[in-house]
């Protein structure tokens, strides 16, 4: 699936993979194309650089924390972010609601 | 320098493969030096978590290492695409330099001036000192932008980085003028009022510091434009 199809809902995505629990940056990558069952293999160009904007708008936050002798940054969701993503999931279900049901085959009425 | 730190951490040839890609991508990283260690310092745990992945189903180190470095992209589309986010950490950074120095240097022209806006009033205030409009510009240009790439921008139109260095810019250049009318301004004013001296030379020396320092943020805003 080509990145540029994501426009938009990037930061649903992300804020969803981290509700569970905190991930780092690499482990959401994974998530992401497990998640999908693969169709969704994002650059690391694409999605390091959405975790910090999400950051910046205060809806993730970040710990460093040593693992295996490494620094490792891992991200969690904050209050605001838990409330963006309900919002999102909301817009989403009436979207793609609104999408389906207008790309389903049929047959249209005629307009005079 | 980070990528110094981080080849001095290698020791294997794989882990030689990483360094040099992080050495390489620190090089064409722009911004502030903190935002930038801290990318590579997280990169370097994504690549090597990557390679792990890749040994730990079979592949060999160095070949694992390559994959790695192959999923993460090269160095100059990681750059790339890491530009805008350390532009956007530039631009705000150096608009709370300016928020923070802005009263340090306005004191020193207040009490030059013997102006108290709370027993004066803001129109005699205006009076004395002609840059009030520019200070209430650049205040909400700097305000406007810290909020529209922060935290309110889940309410606010969000800010792009190259907006957001165009409003540091625009700050700069208002702090320019407004320190070079209060400096020509007293200089006529007062230049034969002994009693103020002291205070005179300690303005136009925060507003001459503050003048150089906004004219090397405007070259540096200006290369990280380009």
């Amino acid at each position: 699936m080509r990145p540029e199809l994501l426009k938009g809902h990037l930061d649903a995505l992300l804020l969803a993979v981290l509700e569970p629990g905190p991930q780092h940056g690499y482990a959401v990558i994974e998530s992401l194309r497990s998640g999908s069952d693969g169709a969704l293999d994002l650059p690391t160009g694409t999605v390091y650089p959405a975790l910090h904007r999400l950051e910046r708008a205060g809806l993730i936050a970040s710990d460093w924390q040593t693992v295996g002798g490494r620094r490792r940054r891992a991200y969690h969701l904050t209050q605001a972010g838990h409330i963006a993503l309900t919002e999102q999931r909301a817009l989403w279900d009436q979207f793609s609601t609104a999408v389906t049901a207008l790309l389903k085959r049929r047959t249209w009425p005629a307009t005079a | 320098m980070a990528s110094d730190r981080l080849a001095t951490s290698t020791g294997t040839r794989p882990k030689d493969a990483l360094a040099a890609y992080l050495s390489d991508l620190a090089v064409q990283l722009p911004g502030p030096r903190r935002r930038r260690d801290a990318i590579l310092t997280e990169l370097r745990d994504g690549l090597e978590q990557a390679m792990q992945d890749r040994i730990a189903t079979g592949l060999p180190r160095d070949r694992a290492a390559a994959a790695a470095i192959s999923q993460f992209g090269s160095p100059h589309a990681v750059a790339d695409a890491f530009g805008g986010e350390l532009t956007t950490a530039y631009a705000r950074r150096t608009i709370v330099w300016f928020i923070v120095t802005g009263p340090l240097v306005g004191i020193w022209w207040l009490l030059l001036l013997h102006l108290s806006p709370w027993r004066t009033g803001l129109i005699a205030l205006v009076a004395a000192i002609p840059v009030i409009p520019l200070i209430i510009a650049a205040i909400a240009t700097a305000g406007g932008t810290l909020a529209t790439t922060g935290r309110l921008m889940r309410w606010l139109p969000e800010t792009g980085p190259r907006r957001a260095l165009a409003a540091t810019i625009a700050i700069a250049m208002l702090c320019m003028i407004i320190d070079l009318t209060m400096i020509t301004m007293i200089t006529v004013i007062m230049v034969s009022s002994a009693p103020t001296r002291p205070l005179m030379i300690i303005a136009s020396a925060a507003s001459l510091i503050r003048i150089v320092c906004s004219i090397t943020i405007v070259q540096h805003a200006i290369r990280m434009r380009v």
